[in-house]
Parts: structure tokens; C-alpha cells; sequence
């Protein structure tokens, strides 16, 4: 009997509280929102930016970043920003050096390098 | 043989796209010869050009800080945004450049030098690298770099613009605490800043809106986001003195009106709410989505605090900037 009572006022509390903290809601529009760029693609609008955050993090792991490291720079990047990596992490460009060049592709790089159209070599 | 004739069919093809590259520019030589130079091991160019701008800009950092930070080593290189990220993290705002060599050389006229990506291969065979731009000199038509290994990379401007326009002219710039780029809009200037302030601490974007402010001082945008950047920093005053100014210059920025209005509401002042508010309720139609349903939700809790205090408590007219009553 006082078990019952109990439940059915936590309840009645609830829903008080619920109610009133409703109706005591305004509304700000924040300077991200008011500043905010369409959305170019549908399929990056509809990546949840926490289900991002989840394959981005793993995604550097398998790329051999330091668990320590990845809650860090996921927790730098913003919501659009883990949108676009999670949909194309290992095909963006990634800066490395100046060089690295090998085998066949080398030939090729070389010729056009002397005809001024690639700028790989440094003395050339 | 097939590959030879493969080759050259590549080449006339490329060199066909090459001709219409951008002329060099006629303008005075410039070098921002105070620019620090941190020569990249390997893989870490991201790494050693993040770098050279942060402590141009006034940060304390160094390659072996940042490369935990930029550096994936199964790409063997570092990712643009990543460089965005550790830069905030730094307590400093990049801003990225709007795809033209304009702004380059109008970053380098301010005393800014650029972070740039550079494709030194092909479209379909890409070498990327990142390099920052200290200077320019008309004479030689030379674009002067910090770049991999060396101090001072000169690089012939059509040759710098080939591999800068395969990385569709893609910058960025760093300029010390409470400054804005040289090629900065006010156009622009606005997204760059918001769509970046999740990431960065309230006082630094504080800081960028109130340059921005004193430098367009009547570009409504700028006073809507200064003034709500001022209220999250916990100073109501100065806040409602913008969007009163912004409501004066533009009457028609509805979501200053509801701004202004929740923040009046929130000081205890539904009757000054209901004003400000008012002008809005005849645009609702014409309105975005978002600014009618943040004006609805203003509207109903402008109406629940009127029950609460009929009346309006004294200090409001200094927030709403009605004159006192005779």
C-alpha cells in the first residue's frame, strides 16, 4: 500500500517537473547554427556525428595512431569535420614529403619533371 | 613502347591544362624573413608546417609535440583537418583561405605566412606535401618556401601555381591571438569563426568576433554573433548593448530579435521580451525553419514568464534601452 503511494507520487513528481521545465524552455540560435553552410551531400547530412566520431576513431587506430592519441584528436575535430573523415579518411590527402619516388612511376615523373609540368625534384 | 606512347600522350594532355594557370602577379617583393624554419624528418612535413606558422604566431610547439597530434602512420602523412584540429588545440584559430592566389599574396602583404598543400604529381598519381609560403619576388617571378628540408625552396610561380592549383588552392593561416587574416571578408569571415568555436575556448572566440567587430562595425552578421558570443562569456550588458545596435541598423534580423529576447527574458524581463519580440511574430512565414521555431519556443516561455511577473522590475530598461519612465 505505502509502495504504491510512494510510486504514484515519484510520478506525479516527474510529470511536474517534466511540464514546467518545458514550457520554461526558450530558444537561442547559436553562431554555428546561424553561420551554418547547406549540406552539399545528403549522405554526410545523415551520418550521426557520434556514430562519426566512432568509425574515425577507429579508422586511426587501424592506422596505427596510439589509443591515447585518437580520444584526443577525435575530441578536436568538429561534428562536419569527423562527418567528411568518416565517410573518406583514406583517400583524402594526406601531405607526407617532397619525395619517396620509386620504380616505374619514377620514369615517368622524370620526364615530365624536365618538361616542367610536375615539380617533385628539388635541383631539376 | 606502350608505355612510352602513354607517357607522351599524358604529357601533351597536361601540358594542354597547364597553359591556362593564373598570370604572375605584379606586385612589390615581399619575404617574411622572421619566419622560424623546422626542417620535416621522413613523412612529417604536416607536422614541421604546422609548426613554422603556430610558433610565427606566437605558440611554443615543435614537430615532435605535433606529430602525435597530425601524423597517421598508415596514410605516411598528415590529413588538412587534422592540422585545422591541432591548431585549435594549440589556442590558436586557422583560418583557411578562399581558393585563390589572391589571397595568398594578401596573406603575405599582412606579415602572415601561408600553410599550403601542394600536389607535387599528378591528379591521378598525387604527391602531397605540405609547405609554408614566406614570400614572393616579382623580379624572378620566385615563390619563396619553407619546405621539406630546405630553409628557403624557390619555387617559379607557374610551376608553385601547377601543384598549387592540383590541391585546389588549398591554405591556411594562423595569425596571432586576437587577429584576422589579411584577406579576410565580412562575408566570410563569419563562418570561418562559427563553424570553428565548438572546438576552441570561449575567451579566443571572444576575441576573433570583437576584431572582426572592429574592423566591420556595421555588418549585422558580425554584431548578431559578437553579441552572443558576449553572453556566453557571462557579460549581459555589453551583450544587449549589441543586438540593441544591431536591431537599430537592422530592424529585419529576426534571430537578433529572439536572441535579444531570450536573453531579456532570462534577466527577468518578459515585458521587454514581448517588444523586442513583436516585430517578429508578422515575419514568421518568411522566416528559416530553425529561426521560426527557436521564435515559437521564445514566444510561449516570453508568455509563461509574463504570468510569473506582470510587471517589469526596474533594472530592465537599462537591457532594453527604453527611456526611464516620467
Amino acid at each position: 500500500m505505502l509502495k504504491s503511494r510512494i510510486f504514484i507520487l515519484l510520478q506525479i513528481v516527474t510529470f511536474l517537473v517534466a511540464s514546467t521545465v518545458g514550457t520554461a524552455q526558450a530558444a537561442v540560435i547559436g553562431n554555428a547554427e546561424h553561420f551554418a553552410q547547406p549540406h552539399r551531400s545528403e549522405a554526410l547530412a545523415h551520418i550521426d556525428a557520434a556514430f562519426a566520431r566512432d568509425v574515425v576513431q577507429q579508422q586511426m587506430l587501424a592506422m596505427g595512431v596510439d589509443p591515447a592519441d585518437t580520444m584526443e584528436r577525435v575530441g578536436a575535430l568538429s561534428d562536419a569535420e569527423l562527418q567528411q573523415l568518416a565517410q573518406s579518411l583514406d583517400s583524402l590527402p594526406a601531405g607526407s614529403s617532397a619525395l619517396g619516388v620509386l620504380g616505374a612511376l619514377f620514369l615517368v615523373l622524370l620526364v615530365l619533371e624536365i618538361l616542367g609540368v610536375t615539380n617533385v625534384f628539388t635541383k631539376i | 613502347m606502350g608505355r612510352s606512347i602513354i607517357a607522351l600522350v599524358l604529357v601533351a594532355l597536361i601540358t594542354a591544362c597547364a597553359s591556362t594557370a593564373p598570370p604572375p602577379p605584379n606586385q612589390a617583393p615581399s619575404e617574411l624573413v622572421g619566419v622560424p624554419f623546422f626542417p620535416q624528418t621522413e613523412y612529417q612535413c604536416g607536422p614541421a608546417a604546422l609548426t613554422t606558422v603556430l610558433v610565427h604566431s606566437g605558440v611554443a610547439t615543435s614537430p615532435d609535440a605535433l606529430t602525435p597530434q597530425v601524423y597517421l602512420p598508415g596514410r605516411q602523412g598528415s590529413l588538412q583537418v587534422e592540422l585545422l584540429a591541432a591548431a585549435r588545440r594549440a589556442g590558436r584559430i586557422p583560418f583557411t583561405l578562399e581558393a585563390a592566389p589572391e589571397a595568398l599574396l594578401a596573406e603575405l602583404e599582412a606579415g602572415n605566412p601561408v600553410l599550403v598543400l601542394q600536389n607535387l604529381g599528378l591528379r591521378s598519381l598525387p604527391r602531397w606535401h605540405y609547405a609554408v609560403v614566406v614570400g614572393y619576388e616579382r623580379a624572378r617571378e620566385r615563390v619563396i618556401l619553407r619546405s621539406g628540408t630546405e630553409r628557403r625552396r624557390q619555387e617559379r610561380w607557374t610551376r608553385f601555381i601547377a601543384s598549387w592549383a592540383k590541391a585546389d588552392y588549398w591554405g591556411l593561416v594562423v595569425p596571432g591571438a586576437g587577429k584576422l587574416p589579411g584577406s579576410a571578408r565580412a562575408a566570410t569571415i563569419g563562418p570561418e569563426i562559427a563553424r570553428q568555436e565548438g572546438q576552441l575556448p570561449p575567451e579566443v572566440t571572444l576575441t576573433a568576433w570583437e576584431s572582426a567587430l572592429a574592423r566591420w562595425p556595421e555588418e549585422p552578421d558580425i554584431l548578431f554573433a559578437t553579441a552572443n558570443a558576449r553572453r556566453t562569456a557571462a557579460d549581459q550588458e555589453a551583450a544587449a548593448a549589441l543586438y540593441r545596435r544591431l536591431l537599430l541598423l537592422a530592424p529585419g534580423h529576426m534571430a537578433g530579435r529572439n536572441n535579444f529576447a531570450d536573453l531579456l527574458l532570462e534577466a527577468g524581463c518578459p515585458g521587454a521580451a514581448a517588444a523586442a519580440l513583436a516585430p517578429a511574430h508578422l515575419a514568421l512565414p518568411g522566416l528559416a525553419a530553425n529561426v521560426r521555431d527557436a521564435i515559437t519556443r521564445t514566444a510561449a516561455a516570453i508568455a509563461s514568464g509574463k504570468t510569473e511577473n506582470p510587471t517589469d522590475p526596474a533594472h530592465c530598461r537599462t537591457l532594453s534601452g527604453d527611456p526611464p519612465s516620467p
